[in-house]
């Protein structure tokens, strides 16, 4: 075996910090939520490369629960996603300001 | 070394699925990279012989978080005139960058400091049964709440997709 761990810690590295680039810069919400997306992902390679240098099955079982976390994400935002769509007629993050302001009416 | 071949690969492959999901200007496209990537980190999990892991990726991530993704998509079907205006995209995408940057360079060390050589893999690291082991001894209460948190992911997904009028109890 001659693969060291620093290149998965660079690559999880990495995927994070493309993920809050996204989050941080883009307006369009299907581009926020993939972006977080990518965060858990990057979470999940670290969990893997801690359990297989320190040999114990806890790290790969927190990775799993994870992956469960990910797909309960997913189908919620998703969902809301729709519903702002129905109510707005756009995916712009700006627009969606109810709990922000105060509505007038 | 075929493994250091395969770990570019998925690398880059990773790398270049990520980049398109923060730069490209339409949803389908993102969602293209986001596949790339989601399968990357599968190949990085079966890299780290963690065949269950990668079995559950492939599974969840790929097979049904990615197509859900998708057909909200074109569900939504976003036509050119409503993509949200970002005039200064690149901008806002270098700043983020620099910004971000050093706190991904302390992250990246913080991480190698408590990491030593990978050790010689054990007979059955990484398998259904040693997983499932793990899973059903010492984390059953984590499990449980996965559960009770699914649950309740879907009945509140089922009632934010409702149409309005249908929880609206006051008329």
């Amino acid at each position: 075996m001659t693969l060291n761990p620093e290149s998965f810690l660079a690559l999880a590295t990495l995927l994070f910090g493309i993920g809050a680039v996204g989050v941080m810069s883009r307006r369009n919400i299907f581009v926020v939520y993939m972006s977080i997306e990518l965060m858990l992902n990057a979470v999940n390679i670290v969990l893997a490369t801690f359990s297989r240098l320190h040999p114990d099955m806890g790290g790969s079982v927190i990775a799993l629960l994870i992956i469960g976390v990910i797909a309960a994400e997913a189908a919620l935002f998703l969902a809301m996603i729709v519903q702002l769509y129905r109510k707005k007629r756009t995916v712009d993050s700006d627009a969606f300001t109810d709990l922000a302001q105060r509505r007038l009416s | 070394m075929p493994e250091k071949i395969i770990l570019t690969l998925l690398g880059l492959f990773l790398v270049v699925g990520a980049l398109t999901v923060v730069i490209a200007r339409r949803p389908a496209t993102n969602a293209i990279g986001f596949l790339a990537v989601l399968l990357a980190v599968a190949g990085l999990f079966a890299l780290l012989n963690q065949s269950f892991l990668f079995l559950a990726q492939i599974l969840v991530s790929v097979g049904a978080v990615v197509v859900l993704t998708l057909i909200v998509i074109l569900t939504v079907n976003l036509k050119e005139e409503q993509f949200p205006k970002e005039r200064f995209k690149g901008v806002w995408i270098v700043g983020a960058s620099v910004l971000t940057a050093p706190f991904g360079w302390l992250l990246y060390k913080t991480l190698v400091s408590v990491a030593n050589a990978f050790p010689k893999t054990q007979k059955g690291f990484g398998s259904a049964e040693a997983v499932g082991k793990s899973l059903f001894t010492d984390w059953v209460l984590p499990f449980e709440i996965l559960s009770l948190l699914l649950l309740a992911a879907m009945v509140g997904a089922i009632i934010i997709g409702k149409k309005e009028q249908a929880y609206d109890i006051e008329s």
